[in-house]
């Protein structure tokens, strides 16, 4: 192994890896949490309350991820009543989240919807209320149907922590680059520019391709 | 109401012509990948489904590298990692970076839904093509590429739906597309909330234009009784 990289391997995994899996936690679990909830309460039907989570959930799904996270970290610290400046991660978190959390709730409501209406009859009859039919009956049913989705964009999630680094987090891409920057400043003067960007992929490729497998494996398993 | 007067929209209106210039870099970029895709995806989902030996063991390959690497990740690895080659270096121009990262992304995307298209095609229909005496070529572009073109149109719509979302990234590699101008913008005015409104408004009306579009695309071209 040449000289050089022991180095840098130590710095992208002690740094950036961590960095990109804590930035992914917090996303992948705002986004479940938010998600669900708001695609639960898609289902029900009244509709001002439809229009405005269907206006959620079309902007955030619409919007580019960039722009999102750009526009929590740049433009919002400006806006009236909230001058704020998040941190970076915390930033980019809250963009993660936000287009995250429009692809649960989408799923979510199928899945919610794909509960038959007997089971919801049923609790009823049970003299379960609103919250308590769907926390103890119809969403630990939905739940089965959700997780398929739910590993898929964890993958998904974690690809896209990249785009954290535009903004100055130093996760796994930024620390690749960083190391980049730095051999090429030291003499010889070599980036290794090709082998670094290579052994990112190769990282992201053993981290996302078991995350897909599972999800097409729980597809066929659960629904 | 400071809300509304601190607002700018004077500055909006006066920064139209520069958006207007990033504007149809991002078009461009986005039609040769939407483009790209499209043909990558009918001939190596057509290799997929139909098991051409050393040629469908590739574009599987393919597929799985490309749909699991994040898209910043390739995007610099082409634009940085291929120049630095030990021995052949590869330098492109940015704007061939900017289309090359996008079609080669939205290719992978697009073998796998049409490869599903192609495989959700009843094989009767394709035996009935045989027996009538067409080559296989000929039954794959008289009967399977129709409608297994059609099966796979709604997923590929998200395909292509993402490839013009994704040429936003190719800010990071300093193409001046629409994002990287507001970003340029926002830099010299000071002005960030401004620029990302008018930027995410922007975005929002092009998503939402092209899929109501490929939406009326597929509604023209839906397989009559599924219509």
């Amino acid at each position: 192994m040449p000289e050089w990289v022991d180095p840098v391997a130590h710095y992208m995994i002690h740094e950036g890896l961590p960095t990109t899996l804590r930035l992914a936690a917090y996303a992948v679990v705002g986004s479940t949490l938010i998600g669900v909830l708001l695609g639960t309460l898609l289902t029900i039907r009244f509709w001002p309350l439809q229009a405005l989570i269907r206006l959620y959930v079309e902007v955030w799904r619409g919007l580019p991820i960039l722009i999102t996270i750009f526009s929590v970290d740049f433009a919002l610290p400006t806006a009236p009543l909230i001058h704020h400046r998040f941190g970076a991660i915390q930033g980019a978190a809250i963009g993660l989240i936000l287009w995250g959390s429009a692809q649960v709730a989408e799923a979510t409501r199928g899945a919610v919807q794909s509960i038959p209406k007997e089971q919801h009859e049923a609790a009823a009859a049970l003299g379960f209320g609103w919250i308590g039919r769907h926390r103890s009956v119809i969403l630990p049913q939905a739940l089965r149907r959700l997780l398929p989705p739910l590993v898929s964009l964890l993958a998904n999630i974690i690809q896209n922590t990249t785009i954290a680094s535009l903004i100055g987090v130093t996760e796994l891409l930024a620390t690749g680059q960083r190391s980049i920057e730095r051999l090429q400043l030291t003499p010889p003067g070599d980036s290794h520019a090709f082998a670094i960007y290579a052994g990112l992929l190769v990282a992201f490729f053993c981290i996302s391709f078991p995350l897909t497998r599972l999800a097409i494996f729980l597809e066929r398993r659960l629904v | 109401m400071t809300l509304v007067a601190s607002f700018d929209w004077h500055f909006i209106w006066e920064h139209i012509p520069d958006f207007w210039t990033g504007l149809k870099a991002t078009l461009k970029v986005a039609a040769i990948g939407i483009g790209g895709s499209l043909a990558i995806g009918i001939v190596l989902g057509a290799a997929r489904a139909n098991r051409i030996p050393v040629i469908s063991r590739l574009a599987a390959i393919y597929v799985e590298v490309i749909r699991n690497t994040p898209i910043l990740v390739q995007i610099f690895f082409i634009a940085g990692g291929l120049t630095q080659i030990p021995g052949h270096p590869i330098r492109l121009d940015p704007f061939t970076i900017a289309w090359l990262a996008v079609t080669i992304w939205g290719g992978a995307y697009n073998t796998e839904n049409f490869r599903a298209g192609f495989e959700a095609v009843p094989w009767r229909y394709r035996e009935a093509g045989l027996a009538l005496g067409f080559s296989r070529l000929a039954t794959f572009v008289n009967v399977t590429l129709p409608i297994g073109a059609r099966i796979a149109l709604p997923s590929s719509i998200n395909t292509y739906v993402s490839v013009l979302k994704n040429t936003s990234l190719l800010t990071a590699i300093g193409f001046a597309e629409l994002t990287d101008t507001a970003y340029s913008l926002d830099s010299q005015s000071f002005k960030p909330s401004e620029v990302y409104f008018a930027l995410g408004a922007t975005y929002l009306l092009l998503v939402w234009t092209l899929s109501a579009l490929l939406r009326l695309v597929e509604r023209r071209l839906a397989i009559p009784e599924t219509r």
